[in-house]
């Protein structure tokens, strides 16, 4: 008897990680062995946004003709073969003039061809927003459609910035996926901020805050930037900060699966939205709608948008509307792609 | 550190006194003695926190062999956790292993966060010779301190989570009457919280030292995320507490 429970718990485990189906869901570590994976991808990706800042410095409202702005999320598209529901997401913010995507995490399943695949369709959508707001005016030149000064400011190609901004979730770091990730999305801990025109006429700046929460912790390294007001640049001059991050905070129902936030974390969190005075915040992760107010922040938790786990039409993206004197609305967007039949 | 020495100087002291046989296992009540005090000292390593300290006690009153009460309370310094508990058992023999049914209410102040916690749990506890496992289910809301008066008129700042169920396993490779044990445990809960999915386990060990004192431990590895989040280094903490009974 006393051999057998050691025995029977080997076997168990065994069984669990013998297959194959089970394995490319999750792995051993990620049930017991504690790995330090989210200390590197954040190191990474603040060096990464240290050197690359520009990539990341603004994003350019004063062009609008109402002077507010729309952003546009998904969540959990789990890209495999079929790219139509991140397609459809991506044509929906060109036609609908969004300022910027934001993808909650999960974007694609970790397989070399998957990426290979939103690689493909990142870059045509990109010529698509290309050619929808901007005019080519030489031939590596490119000036906004909406810059009406004597001398615009010009742009080569590369130096026009496709606005998707993705964080990382924790199905796109299973596998080495980071890998795969980081060599298209560069960093997944990282700030923009949003220049606009205020109702006084004068510029006014609201801020955007990816965090890499894919791990269900921050991390220490991430801690500590947060603590070191590593993203807090003006933290005063923000009229509003929206967060974004995969793991989501609150449990939107009892049959659905918890935040995987430890205790501590939840509330680190929670305090820190204070201190930065947030006035959103958006994940994804459990696959189901939430949405509710704590302490003064607005919670949107995203169902998935992919066509796997939702395969009828619905509402799976979300746009916020910032109006000009900086009132917040959101609305459901739906999605009509229905993926193929095999 | 003065409630630390205190409680070991107690505890010290009640060591040389007559009392009842001590059983070893997790709950290890003899359906003899009536009370019990045990505390323990623990030190640790929290990513969100850093470095933690805690000390804790608990006193149990044996009303009968079948009904306890017992209260207790913690203090981690630097993390900043204090708790107090109280709690009614209810003891089911069945054989030679016992069945235990717990009611408990627990309050937690996450003080450096600024966040009250309440804590309601019901839980039934099995405990075999070489093996126990506990199932049960918490209520846990909570609430941030300091909400700006501009947000009342459409924010709160109370979450009340969903019912969070508490599972425990351990595995002892000593019968549970035996004077010293080491052993495997696995579960989402410890002594002062309960967690969703982020699944603790680790070693334990006991030695009897006196017929009346024990001595216990436990080494707790606790990652972050589980099952498809890759677990991820969380904290860490070794403990180290007295049981003594009378």
């Amino acid at each position: 008897m006393k051999t057998r429970i050691p025995l029977y718990i080997f076997l168990s485990l065994f069984s669990l990680v013998s297959c194959q189906k089970l394995r490319d869901k999750i792995s051993l570590q990620g049930i017991l062995m504690a790995g330090t994976a989210v200390e590197e991808r954040v190191q990474m990706s603040y060096e990464y946004y240290l050197l690359y800042k520009n990539d990341y410095s603004y994003l350019d409202a004063t062009f609008s003709e109402d002077g507010g702005y729309t952003f546009l999320i998904g969540a959990d598209s789990h890209l495999t073969t079929d790219p139509g529901r991140m397609d459809e997401m991506l044509a929906i913010g060109l036609k609908d003039n969004d300022l910027f995507y934001a993808h909650l995490g999960d974007i694609a399943d970790t397989k070399p061809e998957y990426y290979i695949t939103l690689d493909s369709l990142l870059q045509e959508a990109k010529q698509r927003y290309v050619k929808a707001n901007y005019i080519r005016i030489d031939e590596y030149k490119y000036k906004r459609k909406a810059d009406q000064e004597e001398e615009p400011e010009t742009f080569l190609y590369d130096e026009i910035l496709f606005p998707f901004y993705p964080v990382v979730g924790n199905h796109d770091i299973t596998h080495n996926g980071w890998a795969l990730w980081s060599n298209i999305f560069h960093s997944s801990f990282y700030e923009v901020d949003v220049i606009t025109t205020g109702e006084d006429g004068d510029y006014c700046f609201d801020r955007l805050i990816f965090l890499d929460s894919a791990s269900g912790t921050l991390g220490k390294t991430q801690i500590d930037l947060i603590r070191k007001r590593a993203l807090d640049g003006g933290q005063n001059l923000y009229r509003h900060t929206f967060v974004f991050s995969h793991t989501n905070i609150f449990r939107p129902q009892f049959f659905e699966f918890a935040s995987t936030f430890t205790r501590e974390e939840t509330f680190f969190l929670l305090d820190q939205f204070e201190k930065w005075n947030v006035s959103g915040v958006f994940c994804g992760h459990v696959h189901t709608w939430d949405e509710r107010n704590y302490n003064g922040v607005h919670y949107i938790t995203l169902d998935t948008m992919c066509e796997k786990n939702n395969p009828e039409p619905g509402d799976y993206l979300v746009r916020i509307t910032v109006d000009k004197d900086g009132t917040l609305f959101w609305e459901p967007v739906h999605m009509n792609y229905t993926p193929k039949k095999k | 550190m003065k409630h630390t020495i205190l409680v070991l100087t107690s505890l010290l002291l009640l060591a040389g006194s007559a009392a009842a046989q001590t059983y070893c296992g997790p709950r290890q009540y003899d359906g003899v003695h009536k009370d019990e005090i045990h505390g323990f000292l623990a030190y640790g390593n929290n990513v969100v926190s850093g470095r933690f300290f805690t000390e804790s006690a608990r006193y149990t009153r044996h009303l009968t062999d079948r009904w306890s009460v017992s209260g207790s309370q913690q203090i981690q310094f630097l993390k900043q956790q204090y708790s107090v508990d109280v709690m009614g058992t209810f003891r089911i023999p069945i054989r030679r292993s016992n069945l235990y049914l717990d009611a408990r209410f627990l309050f937690n102040r996450w003080n450096q966060w600024n966040t009250n916690e309440f804590n309601f749990n019901l839980s039934a506890s099995f405990e075999w010779r070489y093996a126990d496992i506990r199932w049960g289910w918490s209520l846990i809301q909570y609430h941030y301190h300091g909400m700006k008066q501009e947000y009342s008129s459409f924010s709160t700042n109370l979450y009340m989570e969903p019912l969070v169920m508490t599972l425990g396993i351990g595995v002892n490779i000593r019968p549970r009457e035996n004077w010293w044990n080491v052993g495997f445990f696995i579960r989402n809960y410890d002594a002062y919280y309960y967690e969703n999915w982020n699944i603790n386990w680790g070693l334990r060990g006991y030695a009897r030292l006196t017929d009346a004192m024990r001595l216990y431990g436990e080494f707790n590895v606790r990652p972050a995320g589980s099952l498809s989040q890759l677990a991820t280094k969380y904290e860490t903490s070794l403990k180290v507490g007295l049981k003594y009974v009378w």
